[in-house]
Order: C-alpha cells, then structure tokens, then sequence
C-alpha cells in the first residue's frame, strides 16, 4: 500500500525535520526558518493530497498502514501493538487543518529570534504528534501520540511565551504552561486508566481499533468507562469547567504556539472522544450524552459571556475559544447525524479561524507590545488590511453566512433542535452575544479617530500577510462550498455506531 | 429565450461585480464604478423578460413558480439547496430593488467623487445589490436567512464605511447588533418549522403547515420568532432604535439600504410567510398590527422635533414602515406592497435630494440652513415632490398607496387603530412639510454655507429626476386600468395578491378624510414654522415634557444604554470574576495549593527513625489481621 506510507509521512517529515533542525548550527537562524517553513509547505502540501484523494463514496478507513511493533508477547495477542495508520471521512479535514495551521505557523514564526531553532524543533516535534492521533487507528500509538503533542507545550511556552500583567495581578508564563501541562496530564491520566480498562475487557490482547470497535461491551462498563473519555479529552477540548488553562494557556503561548494550541490542539480533545469514546462505547455516550450538553452549552454561554468582559485581545479569543469548542460538544450530544457533522465542521472552522485571530492579535502585539483593547483605536487608518483580516476572523466566528462557522453552526443548531430544541435556542443566543464582544471589540479597537499614540504603526508583515490569506482562502472556501468537507464527513459520521 | 429560470442572474451579475472589484478593484480605471453600474444596469434590464415570462405563465395554472437552484449541501435526509424562484412578491421587489440601485449608484458617482475609498464604495453597493436580490428570490429559508445577514452586513459596512468618525463606527455596530437579536429570532423560527415540516422550501412549509403538521400554539411561536427578524430588520418598535442612527453611512446609503430596499425587507417576509400568520392563532397578526401601529406613531412624533435633515426623513421612513406592517397585520398583501413600490421611489428622492444639499453645504442640521430654494431651485423642487407625496397629497403616489392602508385599516381594524392612523398622516404632513420649510424657505441661517451652496452636477439631479417622476406616478398603478394597461391581467392589486383577489376599491369618505388630514397636517406646518417659526418655539415651551419625550427619541436609547451598561457589561464582569476568582484562584490554584500543603504536613512522617517505621509496619499487620478476620468469620 503505497498510500499508506504517504500517510507515514506527514509523521515522518516532521520527525526528520527536528533532526535536520538539531544538526543545524544555532547560529544560522535564517536556515533554521528556511527549512522549517518548507517543512510546513510540505505536510501543508500532503495533507491537501489527502483530502482531495480520499474517496468519500466509498468511505471508511483509507491509506491504511500497519507496522507490527509488538505482537505475540506476555499479553498481547495478534497484532498486539501496531502503528496502524488510516484517515476516514472525519480525520481527513482535521489532518488539513492541522497541515494549514503548521504552514501557516511555520511563516508567522520567522520573526522569533531567541534560540529559533529550539523553537522550531519543539515545533516540529508537537506537530508530528498531532498529525499521528489523527491518523492512528490504534489506542497505544494514539495515546502515544496524544502525549507527544501536549509535552513539548511546556516548553514552548515556558521559554517563548509572555506573561500578562493586569496591574493588580499578574498571569506569567510560567503559571500558563505549568497549568495547561498539569491539567492536560491530568487528562491524560484519565483517558490511559480508560485505554487499560478496555483493552482488559475486550480480551483481544490488541489495541487496534478497529478490532476493538467490533466488540460489544457491556452496558455496565460502557456506561462506567465512557466518562474516562469523555472528562479525559474533554480537559482538552475545553470542557467547562476545566477550561481555565485554555485562556490562559493560550495568552501565555508565542503566537504560532497559540494558532497551533487553539487551532489544532483543542480538537484532538473533540476528535479523542468521537474516536474512542462514542466509537467504543455507543451507549455509554448515549446515557452520559445529557451531561455532556449541559457542561458543552455552560461553556458555550460562559466563555461568550466572559469574553465581553475581557480587556485584553488575546483574552477575548482565548475565551471565545471556550465558547466556540462549547458548541463542538454541544454537537457530539447530540448523537443525531446533523449535530455531529455540525460539530466536526465546527472543528475545522474554529480551526483555521481561531488561527487567523491568534496570527493577528500576534501581529499586531509585535508592533505594539500590548493588547489592551480600550487603548488602541482607529488603527484601520494605519494598518487596513490587519483589520480586514481580523474582521475576517471575528465574522466567521459570529456566524455570518458564507464564511465557515456559519455552516458548522447551522448545523449544530439543527441538530440541537431535533433532539434539544431549548439547548438548540440557547446556542443561537450564544452566537447573537458573540456578535456583541466582536463588534465591540472592532469598534474599539480598530474604528473610530486614530489613536495618535499609534501613528507609528505599520501594516503588518508580508509573511503575516500570506498566512492570514492562506487561512482566510480556507474560511471562504467551506463558507461558500461546504459540499466537500461534508460528503466526507457525513459517511464517516453515520458510520459511528449509535448514530442515526 | 431568457425567463423566470434564469432570475437567479439578476443576483449573479452584480455578485460577480462584487468579486472582480474585491481583487482587482484598485486597479481598474475610475475605481470600476462602471462595472458596479453595468452590473446592476444589466440586472435591471433582464427584469423585463423575466416578467413577462412571469405574466405568460401565470395564465396556465401550475406552471408557477418558476423555479432553479443546486443542492448546496445534501446528507442524511438533511437538504441545504440554494433555490431561486419568481412569484409576484417577488417581482415587485426586484424591480424596486435593481431600479433604485441603479438610480443610487449613478447619483454615487458625483456624491462620492473624491473619495479615498471611493472604490471600496462600489464594491459594498454590488455586494449589497447581490444579496438583497437574492433575499427577493429566494424560494427557501435557508438561502434568505443567507441573504438577510448579508444584506445586514453590507449595511454595517456602508453605515460604518467613514469609520474614523467615532460617531459611524457606533452607529454600525448599534445596527448590526440590534438587527442580529432580531435574526436571533429568525433563525430560531426557521429551524423550528424545518423541525416540524422536515423542509427548508417556503411553499412546502406552507403546504405542510395546510396540512396540519404544526399544532397551532407551535406554529404561533415559530411566526411570532420570524417577525422578530422582521421587527429588527425593519426598524419596528423596540428595534428601531438603530435607523435613525444609521444615517451616520454617505447619503445614497441612506436612500438605497436605509430607505428603499434592506429595511422593506422586514415587510417582504411577514409578506412572503403570511399564509402562515394566517394559519397561526391570531395573537400573530395582531401582535404585527401593535408593533406596527406604535411603530407609525412615536416615530411620526419623533421626526416633528428632530433637527437633522437625514433623520427626520428617517423618522418618516420608520413610520412607513410600520404602515406598511399595520397593513400586513390586516392581512393585506396588496396594501402594503403597493405602498412599498410607492415609498421606494418618493423616499430614494428624499434621500438623494437631502445628500444634494448635504453635499452643497456640508451641513445637515435644518438649524443651520434655510433659503436654500433660491440657490438650488430644481434640488427644492425635487425634495418638495417627495414631501407631498410622503406627506399623502393627491394626486402623487403616497397618496394612492397610503390611502389603500387608510382604507384597509378601516375596514378591517378598530376605530382605535383607525384613529391613530389618521392622526399619523396629519403629523406627516405636518413634519414633512416643516422639514422642506425650514431647509428651502426663509432667510439662511448659515450665510458661510449658503454662499457656497451650489445645485447639484448633472450625473445627480438626473437620477433624482426620474425617481420624482416615479414619485408622481407610481401609484396610478393602484387603478385596475392602469395595471391593465402595464399588462397585468385584472391589475396590480389582483396581480400582487397572493390568495384571494382583491380588486382596489376607492372610496370618497375614506379618502376625504385623509386628504384632509394631510392637508391639515401641511397647511399647519406652515403656520408653525413659516418665517421665525415662533408658534412652533412656543408651543415647544409649553409643553417641555412632550417635547423632552420626543426630544430624547421616548429615552429609549438611554434606556437601552442603561441596560448594556448596568446589567450586561455588570454581568459579563462578574461571569469574568467569577472565573478568574472562584473557577480558577480557588478551585484550581486551590488544589495545587492544598496539593503542596498536603505533602509538606505528610512529608514529616519520613522521619528516617527505624522504630517509627518498625511501629508502623506492626500496626499494619494488626489492622489488616482484625481486616482479613472480619472478612473471614
């Protein structure tokens, strides 16, 4: 299977990427960004391929690869532990949002100077683990995976990040790393305790999924296990009311670690717990699926409420973000068709445009060196096309129809209404307040007489430029055309067992 | 052979208008103002064959709608389609849509010149144009949910398009903002008749709602939901707050988006879903006919006293609008969409005839102008046909479609209701012709800008000139004979009226009494504020509370403000606090917290003593023997 190993690659290339970055002298920062970015430009480039080649009539896993790793020992049966990689309908999207996000990343990360190529190996590093729990198609290495893309967080934020001072307290960077760090392990904790019980209880001796999927488990211990998961990533995706290191992670982190975090991380929460939890344990989902909606709409609400509170840019998205992965969970409750496609366009939607913000609010602190909303003013007359593209962001994300979110969201609202109607009522509100903290946001910050304390700055960048665009390309593209994302999505979504 | 199939072209063009000056509007000669124009000149004049196609068919039962569209996105039973179809609601809508689009953009061209973003200009008009097309064409709610949002966001960038005023930044964010609680509404109405019918398709819904798939208190919520929308879109009372403001974005918006088409479009879709109000308990209707009716009341006492020539004639569009709704509360189709043609023409002329003097004297406050007939004698012409005809005067158009309302209302409402409209067309007339007063008549007021008031370049007064002949005539379309003529079998009123034919009536007393009224309303203008205007000051001072009431728009905005301010900003603070406080500083740190504290107590049982630890080991032992005996026994 040819194929299969082009699948390997987007792993590989990072992988190979760190090293060739390692040997390296650290002294030649501009070869470091050269062959980061081409880097980037190549999984940006695979991860095109496969969502245009994946065949979404025929459905299912694709691109299949198995590399035996342990089989036939102590406990593990046949096809132990393999590096099983395959994308289906709902991966496929996630790993071109993550192959997006990476490239543009990679060019909005040139103007790092201190120590670039540590940076850009730890980059590198995070990114192949992203890629891997999208493709992998066994517990173990999604597991694996899953860890390898949360640790190297700590470091990237902890040396690249910058800290916040609201003048009566302060949130460095070293509490954001040290919080996001602990509480995804916390998470992670959760989901291994999850991994070990079922592999136990299906007694295949494999980890493989697909096998694994193909058992039926108890009501009892779906019921009791499906929680591991469903907690476990839900840290990850932001699940009120263990979403405080999402903000706070996400203000502390060097922008291209925010784009990435926000844009990408996030969603391997959402993804684990469509993957392993609702694939494994349909009625488990199913009984705690109320929970689920409840906590997914709290958060919904809440981070929208929150964010119009906020005075700091960074903070406005990063609560938004809670907001937004709300209405994520709040699809996956569902358990009809309609609300889970919803919730994975959602997935890549907030993907690319959580990414356009934090690439912006990241251009614009540059020139800057603050956030503070209330003092800028104006800044349409200095830097237009900043605002266009902020504007871009901020849209999509109140839902204006032919940018992306408007078409996840219509989803998710539908299917909310077929099960929910109130829980569906009270997203739509939820957006309505989004449209608030944006605009005011816009008003304040970027319309009105310009600031005089701000003449001084410039458009953004040329490489802040391209990203932005390249991002924006993607927003328009599923606002306006949604048929490719949702034929490939939607046959996966109803091949999930308790869905439909 | 071009016809109803191919409509979806006259929202095609000017979208791709839209999309060639996006990208390379900058460097096109003259900005591509002219592809702008051409755009909508060209949908303008692919109406006609689309309407009469649309008049063959309608002779051979069954063969409307005419309908075109693609599946937009298709799963699971789930069906998104992007359907386009002509009745002749919508027909009526496109030709005042495209006609006065293209009437604005031309008067643009000498409005905006000059401009640094005289481009960007364009680009906005051809979006606009493009969505408010689609809105009227649409045959689904799902693609006129679309539509709506995006004619509500050309809206808020045209509003805001001299965003470095504060002043244009606030307003489009207060009307973007009020508009989508509206549409909250709205779309929550749409879903829940897919929810019910299992179709986005307006003619399915209503075929299903006929067949009794809703239960009537269902059906009454989903309505009720979808005039919300209506309500913030056309600037009913309690959303109307936003209207006046918007006259913050360049006068031809005003005429175009503010006046003639984006704010009707609230009226087009109680409209379009009517046969589903009817269906609805009749709370539904009535509660149309109230909003509408309080609407067309406190706007019409607004505008008496406001002073900026753009709001009152705001004002005046406000109390349209809630005509037009009162109308539609008495389920009369024909009634309110002869109006709406009628207003689009007189009120575009109003518009354009107040940016002409904006644009001579770069003053809009009335305070400050005054004379100007004498400076700008065919503006002042202009503006005064729109005035009358505003004001209800025959033989003009308002007059003809305001008196289908008078009438309607008195047929089919209470004296009450009866009452107050006629009372609403004595303070138009009233502020209507004040308005003209205090601008065109007396002794300037600002003699600097006087002096350099000027009459307006040819490329302006001649769109202005053709809307006045509109204004002057457009409602001869009442009169069956003149539909006839035109080629609309049986006339207009029949033609337009989607259920039961109602042929237009015109009855002497009815009308008597609202001639009179508009006369008096006119005439009174005169004796308030000819000359000094010292009636008017007088009767100012001595009632101070109803004037501060209209002064201060009923403090609704105030209390709008007050409501932003001091419980939802108060809320989202402490939803913030909370979060940072009791969330995160004490529920998170707090266990980190208790996490450190813990090991340090626990810590000092590592005493390193080998008897410490000989004595626990025997005290382990001896709990688990009493532990295992228990068990055992």
């Amino acid at each position: 299977m040819d194929s299969g190993w082009l699948l390997f690659a987007t792993i590989a290339v990072p992988l190979t990427t760190a090293l060739i970055i390692m040997a390296i002298p650290s002294t030649y920062k501009q070869q470091v960004r050269w062959v980061a970015t081409a880097a980037g430009f190549t999984m940006f480039v695979l991860s095109v391929i496969f969502f245009v080649l994946y065949n979404y009539k025929e459905g299912g896993l694709q691109f299949d690869l198995r590399l035996p790793w342990l089989e036939n020992v102590a406990f593990l049966g046949k096809d132990g532990i393999t590096l099983h990689l395959a994308v289906d309908g709902i991966s496929v999207p996630l790993v071109l949002l993550t192959g997006i996000v990476i490239f543009c990343g990679c060019l909005i990360s040139w103007n790092i100077k201190y120590r670039n190529k540590d940076f850009f190996i730890l980059l590198m590093l995070l990114v192949s683990g992203v890629f891997g729990v999208f493709q992998a198609a066994d517990l173990f290495f999604l597991f694996f995976f899953y860890e390898l893309a949360v640790l190297p967080m700590y470091l990237l934020i902890g040396v690249w990040g910058s800290s916040t001072d609201f003048g009566t307290y302060v949130r460095t960077n070293g509490y954001g790393a040290m919080k996001l760090t602990l509480y995804l392990v916390a998470g992670s904790a959760l989901v291994f305790i999850g991994i070990l019980a079922t592999f136990v209880e299906a007694g295949r001796g494999t980890f493989d999924l697909p096998v694994l999927g193909q058992v039926t488990y108890s009501e009892t211990f779906q019921k009791t296990f499906y929680p591991f998961f469903m907690l476990g990533f839900g840290v990850l995706a932001g699940l009120w009311p263990f979403h405080t290191w999402s903000p706070d992670g996400h203000v502390a982190a060097p922008t291209a670690v925010s784009m990435l975090h926000a844009g990408v991380l996030m969603k391997l929460g959402a993804y684990g717990i469509i993957r392993v939890g609702m694939s494994l344990f349909p009625e488990g989902a199913e009984f705690w699926a109320p929970a689920l909606l409840v906590l997914g709409t709290t958060g919904a609400l809440y981070g929208a409420i929150s964010a119009m509170a906020q005075r700091d840019l960074k903070y406005v998205v990063g609560y938004s973000s809670v907001s937004h992965m709300g209405y994520v969970l709040m699809g996956l409750a569902t358990l009809n068709p309609i609300g889970v496609n919803g919730a994975v366009l959602q997935m890549f939607a907030h993907g690319v445009m959580t990414a356009l913000f934090f690439a912006m609010v990241g251009a614009i602190y540059d020139q800057a060196r603050v956030r503070e909303i209330w003092t800028f003013g104006g800044l349409s007359q200095r830097m237009p096309r900043f605002v266009a593209f902020f504007a871009i962001a901020g849209l999509s994300s109140l839902g204006l129809p032919g940018l992306a979110g408007f078409i996840a969201e219509f989803n998710i609202f539908a299917g909310l209404f077929k099960t929910y109607p109130v829980f569906g009522a009270l997203g739509i509100l939820t957006a309505a307040i989004t449209a608030v903290y944006i605009l005011r946001l816009l008003a304040a910050a970027f319309f009105g007489p310009l600031n005089e304390k701000w003449a001084h700055l410039k458009e953004m960048r040329l490489l802040e430029q391209v990203a932005g665009a390249i991002l924006i390309v993607f927003i328009v593209f599923m606002g306006v055309w949604p048929a490719p994302f949702v034929d490939r999505i939607a046959q996966s979504v109803l091949a999930l067992p308790g869905i439909g | 052979m071009m016809g109803m199939n191919d409509a979806w072209l006259l929202a095609a063009l000017p979208a791709g208008a839209f999309a060639i000056l996006l990208i390379f509007g900058p460097y096109l000669p003259r900005r591509g103002d002219w592809l702008s124009i051409a755009a909508i000149g060209a949908s303008f004049v692919l109406f006609f064959p689309v309407l009469a196609d649309l008049l063959d068919k309608i002779a051979t039962p069954g063969a409307l709608p005419g309908l075109s569209g693609w599946n937009w996105i298709e799963y699971a039973g789930f069906k998104l389609r992007l359907g386009f179809a002509v009745d002749q609601l919508t027909i009526v809508m496109l030709v005042v849509v495209s006609f006065v689009a293209l009437m604005v953009q031309v008067y643009s061209v000498g409005y905006m010149k000059g401009d640094p973003h005289y481009g960007w200009f364009f680009t906005c008009m051809s979006l606009f144009a493009a969505a408010m097309l689609t809105l009227v064409l649409a045959d689904n709610f799902l693609l006129l949910y679309i539509a709506w949002e995006g004619v509500g966001f050309c809206s808020y960038l045209l509003i805001g398009f001299w965003n470095e005023r504060r002043s244009a930044a606030e307003a489009a964010k207060k009307a973007f903002v009020t508009t989508r609680i509206g549409d909250v509404g709205l779309l929550i109405g749409i879903i829940m008749l897919w929810r019910a019918t299992g179709t986005f398709d307006i003619r399915e819904t209503f075929e299903a709602a006929r067949a009794g798939v809703m239960s009537e208190p269902y059906l009454t919520t989903a309505v009720i939901l979808i005039f919300a929308g209506a309500v913030g879109k056309s600037a009913q009372f309690p959303l109307h707050v936003w209207l006046p403001d918007a006259m913050e974005g360049p006068t031809p918006v005003s005429a175009l988006i503010h006046a003639a088409t984006m704010v009707v479009a609230g009226v087009y879709l109680v409209a379009r879903t009517l046969p589903l109000f009817e269906l609805a308990h009749p709370a539904a209707l009535n509660l149309v006919t109230a909003l509408g009716l309080t609407t067309v009341f406190m706007s019409a006492t607004m505008g008496l006293v406001m002073n900026d020539i753009k709001r009152v004639v705001a004002y005046s569009t406000i109390n349209s609008l809630g005509l037009m709704m009162v109308a539609l509360g008495s389920g009369q189709v024909a009634a309110a969409m002869i109006y709406l043609f009628a207003h689009a023409f007189f009120k575009a002329l109003l518009f354009l005839g107040s940016g002409s003097v904006l644009h001579a004297t770069e003053k809009s406050d009335v305070r400050e102008l005054g004379g100007l007939w004498r400076k700008m004698p065919l503006t002042a012409t202009l503006f005064g046909v729109g005035v009358l005809a505003m004001a209800g005067i025959p033989p003009l158009s308002g007059f003809w479609a305001k008196d289908e309302i008078v009438l309607s209302s008195s047929q089919h409402q209470n004296a009450f209701v009866y009452g107050l409209i006629v009372l609403s067309v004595f303070i138009t007339g009233l502020y209507m012709a004040r308005l003209f007063l205090l601008t065109f008549t007396g002794e300037p007021r600002d003699r600097h800008a006087f002096e350099h008031a000027h009459e307006a370049p040819p490329i302006m007064t001649v769109p202005n000139v053709l809307l006045a002949v509109l204004a002057v005539v457009a409602g001869l379309v009442v009169f069956d004979q003149v539909g006839e003529a035109l080629g609309f079998p049986g006339g207009i009123g029949k033609f337009v009226y989607l259920a039961e034919p109602e042929a237009f009536s015109f009855h002497g007393d009815v009308a008597a009494v609202s001639i009179i009224a508009a006369l008096a309303g006119v005439l009174g203008a005169f004796y308030f504020w000819w000359g000094e205007a010292k009636p008017a000051k007088a009767a100012g001072a001595r009632f101070p509370f109803v004037y501060a009431l209209w002064k201060n728009k009923y403090y609704m905005d105030c209390l709008y403000q007050a409501l932003i301010d001091r419980v939802v900003l108060v809320f989202s603070r402490f939803i913030a606090w909370w979060d940072r406080k009791i969330i995160n500083d004490t529920g998170v740190n707090g266990s980190a917290a208790l996490a450190v504290y813990s090991s340090f107590r626990l810590k000092f049982l590592q005493t390193g003593r080998l008897p410490n630890y000989a004595f626990a080991i025997i005290l382990g032992v001896v709990v688990m023997a009493i532990v295992a005996m228990t068990v055992l026994v």
